[in-house]
């Protein structure tokens, strides 16, 4: 058996692509998100110091002389009530500091420091500052979490993917606990279609198909071989028994010349289906046909009569040829052909009846040639299975032991070589079975 | 005429002895070689009228041999082939073999062989062939296609004549099925059908049966022959 170089599962292979999919679509999602927040607040800070800047120079730049300085700083308290992230300083031109609200630690990061003139003297300046770090805050936990949702976001879609494709495969793993029964011996088993998704039905009807004609093949080898054992076996057994006969006590030499002339007839038998067998073998295995122009099939049909001329003429047949062609073909192996045809014929015509060989040009490419005869005629189931090797109409017939049933399967084979296939058709009385040939 | 010499280039040891044994019989003096290399070697020194070549050997095979052979050598090579292949059976004739054999053959059919080849070397030893064949009371005339025997004209049709002048050009031979089908109805292909035997015992009818004394015998699982054989 040969390794096969596997891929890896599909299962992690698909979580693996859908984690870092949703890893990066959620990160992308999240890092908008940060950015908007982030911008947002630091838009907000700026716009509350703006606010309080202008409330804070209105209330310093509106301050007469009878304001007190704790009414001031009751006013300022006012402004910035409610911000506890903002700290002020107000320092009077005499650097007197009228109003300090500082920071629990040092002033924060953002500031804004300005003078406010006053009508009654020097300017007043101020210190205004927003401490950030509450914001900070906020936005370290935002992060955290998109973070956090984002990595767990992808993980649990690759979970989620890996299970769904192992759901979704089970029929499969059911169709190849199926396909594992099938064995050599039952053939017949045929995979259960039913439950399993539409996308796997084009799959088991191709495999079902498959298995048909491998069915079909097997059972068809097995009958070969048991014809062929049984084909060899009857001459070996004569073999056999008539060798062992002889010599069980002396003979004279007639007798001998006897036995052996006997044997070598059932040598003869037996080399002939295994050339038989070879010829077709050769014929499966791809062998051409060597084309010659033949300018008369016609002419060629009557050779091969005039070599059946005798055995016709004992079986009480007539034998003619009807029509005319020229073709490329291997004229040595459509003799052949012709030849076990008539033989056929001879057998199963019927006497005072006339045997035809029929020729046409079907179309540009091809040629028929057919022998039609009449007789008993064939029942349509047997004529499918006419050119299987050893197939036999009529399985006890007298002259058996000559016609070992490769002779319709040679004709097959011939039609063949010659890119044809053989035809065969019985109907009325009259039996036509010939090849079709492909004229290259 | 001295007795022919052949070399048998063949490693299955016992259809080696056998065609030795054989063809010896037969009048000619054979000479065995059992793999590629001594045939080669064999063949080139010795003169021989004739090799027989089995097809595959041990060491180099025997297309090989032939090609080596053909460079020195125009002595005739019948090739013994197992493989029917009509592929190699070309090759074979390409690579310089004068005949080819399929395996199993009959005995008789490569002798019928093996002296075609050697009349084809040698054509001016046969005179122009004799125009009326005669066996005991039996006369054909081969130019007017006659047959007569014990004075009776046979009324024989054209191929039972062309079977009957071929049996009796070779009278005393053994020729196979095979052999008269090629010869007479140039069909080259063993049939499963039985139809020489049926011309064969047609032809007999003819020949045989108003008379006393057969002419035409069957040997069994070899053929037939044509002789005056004694009472």
């Amino acid at each position: 058996m040969t390794t096969v170089r596997t891929a890896p599962g599909l299962g992690a292979r698909l979580s693996r692509s859908l984690a870092l999919l949703t890893g990066v679509g959620l990160g992308l999602v999240c890092a908008a998100v940060y950015a908007v927040i982030a911008l947002t607040l630091l838009q907000r800070q700026d716009e509350t110091l703006d606010q309080k800047q202008a409330a804070i120079a209105q209330l310093l730049g509106e301050r007469g002389p009878g304001h007190s300085v704790a009414e001031l700083q009751h006013l300022l308290s006012d402004v910035l009530a409610g911000h506890a992230e903002l700290s002020l300083r107000v320092t009077t031109a005499d650097g007197q500091v009228i109003f300090d609200k500082a920071p629990a630690q040092s002033w924060p990061g953002k500031q804004r420091s300005f003078n406010v003139p006053v009508t009654a003297g020097p300017a007043t300046s101020v210190l205004l500052a927003l401490d950030q770090r509450g914001d900070n805050a906020l936005m370290q936990r935002l992060a955290w979490t998109l973070a956090c949702t984002a990595v767990g976001g992808a993980l649990a879609v690759s979970a989620g993917a890996y299970w769904l494709v192992r759901r979704g495969l089970v029929p499969l793993h059911r169709l190849v606990d199926q396909t594992r029964l099938v064995t050599a011996h039952d053939l017949d088993r045929r995979l259960d279609g039913s439950g399993q998704p539409m996308e796997l039905q084009p799959l088991i009807e191709q495999f079902n198909a498959l298995l048909g004609r491998l069915d079909g093949a097997y059972r068809q080898m097995e009958a070969f071989n048991a014809d062929v054992a049984h084909e060899l076996n009857t001459p070996l057994a004569t073999l056999i028994s008539s060798s062992e006969l002889a010599l069980r006590r002396s003979r004279s030499a007639e007798e001998m010349r006897d036995v052996l002339g006997s044997n070598l007839e059932e040598l003869h038998r037996m080399a002939g289906i295994i050339g038989d067998m070879l010829f077709l073998s050769h014929a499966d295995n791809g062998s051409d046909a060597r084309r010659d122009r033949v300018d008369s099939l016609a002419h060629l049909a009557s050779e091969v009569i005039d070599f059946h001329e005798a055995a016709m003429h004992e079986a009480g047949l007539q034998a003619t040829v009807v029509g005319e062609a020229a073709a490329q073909v291997d004229a040595r192996l459509l003799r052949r052909a012709i030849s076990n045809l008539l033989g056929n014929a001879t057998r199963y015509g019927l006497a005072g009846t006339t045997v035809t060989v029929r020729i046409n040009r079907v179309d540009a490419s091809s040629v028929a040639v057919a022998v039609e005869n009449s007789g008993p005629g064939i029942a349509p189931e047997h004529l499918p299975r006419l050119f299987d090797r050893f197939y036999r109409v009529d399985v006890a017939r007298a002259d058996a032991d000559r016609n070992h049933g490769l002779g319709l399967a040679i004709v097959a084979a011939i039609a063949r070589m010659h890119g044809g296939r053989a035809t065969a058709e019985s109907s009325g009385g009259t039996t036509r079975v010939g090849l079709l040939l492909r004229d290259a | 005429m001295t007795r022919m010499k052949l070399l048998v280039v063949e490693d299955e040891a016992k259809l080696a002895d056998y065609l030795r044994k054989g063809l010896t019989e037969e009048g000619f003096v054979v000479d065995v070689a059992r793999n590629g290399v001594d045939g080669l070697h064999l063949a080139a020194e010795g003169d021989y009228d004739l090799v027989l070549l089995d097809g595959m050997l041990p060491g180099i095979d025997g297309l090989a041999v032939l090609a080596a052979l053909r460079q020195s050598q125009q002595t005739p090579v019948l090739m013994l082939t197992a493989r029917s292949q009509v592929e190699d059976r070309v090759k074979g004739l390409q690579a310089g073999a004068d005949d080819y054999l399929v395996k199993p053959f009959a005995f008789s059919e490569l002798l019928a062989r093996i002296q075609a080849l050697l009349r084809r070397g040698r054509p001016t030893q046969t005179p122009a062939e004799a125009t009326v064949l005669k066996l005991s009371d039996l006369e054909l005339d081969l130019i007017r296609r006659k047959a007569v025997r014990a004075g009776k004209r046979l009324e024989l049709t054209a191929k039972e004549f062309n079977l009957l002048s071929l049996l009796l050009r070779r009278a005393g031979e053994v020729l196979s099925r095979t052999e008269l089908a090629e010869q007479v109805w140039d069909m080259n292909f063993d049939s499963e059908t039985n139809v020489v035997e049926v011309a064969v015992r047609r032809l007999r009818t003819k020949l045989d049966q108003p008379f006393d004394r057969p002419l035409l015998h069957t040997v069994r699982g070899m053929g037939y022959v044509l002789e005056a054989r004694e009472p």
